[in-house]
């Protein structure tokens, strides 16, 4: 995962949130994919299509959480989303 | 519930077909037991050696043809568990792999996969003087803004054990079929149905049996919706327009606060306590 890159939502993906959390649908394939609540968050802020630096910002202002935590949790559901073909490169 | 219309043919030898099926199913032994095919604007669904059901675009039309041998009781059977729930989720319905029993007069659903008990929990209830609405294939409807279970075709299949342990001999059953030792019992004064439609109240996702007791808890919306989608019947999951508006359902009952998991040990002489959580738990939250 190149964190310089702007990430994009797939155009064949649904989600819905229920509850605090969110499932993701690809519609190509038919497959679905849960995000927490954490993840939920990073899904919508993408949905604005923001950079990922300003993404890691404004989740460290709301969540305590270390910086290099975070950078490394978003860059392996990162990773997760770009395989399962739910994101790509903007 | 409102079926499609069979058409049952003669017997015919199963034709090898050109195209490889789309998508298939297995048996909890590995073996193939269904064959999913597009043909011309619908559908063939093959049931290996006993029934091909030719399915419309629509899913309003159903043709049979029982291959050479087989019983029309065995394609009954097919068309009322198998084929009906599909040809249902391509009119747009929502049909999930779950039984229902009425309680104070609203539906009160058990979803899960196969072997998790459903059809035993409901006939548990249903010869305990509360009538089910169906054993499997729960069609729910959106009616006036609330959901609404539709009753299914009034029988119950059971497996041997649940049988001896839970239906009177003098119950009436159907012919058997040709690919299970379930029994099909028919419904009547010892096993209550319910051929209303009933507001839906609960849905109670069946556990494991790993629980040392009865025991109730809430399910995630999350968690809800994924088993909402593992255990609904459709027809063609690559039909985007249908899945998404599938996906926008099943999303919209996940929401609603009416999930729970129910576990318990899967012993007959604890189902009493199991109805009687159920009940309690219905009854004494309106929520």
């Amino acid at each position: 995962m190149t964190f310089a890159k702007t990430l994009a939502i797939a155009p064949d993906v649904m989600a819905r949130q229920v509850g605090d959390e969110t499932v993701l649908l690809h519609l190509a394939s038919g497959g679905y994919f849960g995000l927490d609540a954490v993840g939920s968050r990073f899904w919508q802020l993408l949905g604005e299509r923001r950079p990922f630096p300003e993404i890691v910002d404004v989740m460290l202002a709301e969540y305590d959480v270390r910086r290099e935590d975070l950078e490394r949790d978003l860059g392996r559901l990162i990773d997760e989303l770009l395989k399962q073909s739910l994101v790509g490169e903007a | 519930m409102i079926g499609p219309v069979l058409h049952l043919h003669d017997a015919q030898p199963q034709a090898k077909l050109s195209q490889l099926p789309f998508h298939h199913w297995h048996s909890p032994a590995g073996h193939p037991w269904a064959e999913f095919y597009r043909v011309g604007d619908g559908y063939l669904l093959r049931f290996p050696q006993l029934a091909d059901f030719e399915i419309s675009a629509d899913g309003k039309e159903v043709d049979a043809r029982p291959a050479p041998g087989v019983q029309d009781s065995t394609v009954e059977h097919l068309f009322l568990n198998q084929a009906t729930p599909l040809a249902l989720s391509k009119q747009g319905k929502l049909v999930l792999h779950a039984s229902a029993v009425e309680i104070e007069g609203t539906a009160v659903a058990f979803i899960g996969r196969s072997g998790r008990g459903k059809s035993t929990l409901a006939a548990s209830f249903a010869t305990h003087g509360i009538r089910f609405l169906t054993d499997d294939g729960l069609h729910l409807e959106r009616v006036d803004g609330k959901i609404v279970c539709l009753p299914s075709h009034p029988s119950i299949r059971v497996w041997e054990d649940s049988k001896q342990a839970l239906v009177p001999d003098t119950s009436m059953r159907a012919p058997p079929v040709e690919y299970t030792t379930k029994t099909r019992f028919l419904a009547g004064p010892e096993i209550l149905f319910c051929n209303e439609p009933r507001p839906l109240r609960r849905i109670y996702s069946l556990g494991s049996g790993a629980a040392g007791e009865v025991t109730i808890s809430r399910v995630r919306p999350a968690a809800a919706l994924m088993d909402l989608v593992r255990n609904s019947f459709l027809l063609d999951i690559g039909e985007q327009e249908m899945l998404a508006r599938h996906f926008d359902e099943i999303s919209r009952l996940a929401a609603l606060p009416i999930h729970f998991e129910l576990d318990y040990p899967r012993r007959y002489e604890i189902l009493s306590r199991v109805r009687e959580a159920v009940v309690r738990h219905v009854t004494e939250d309106p929520s």
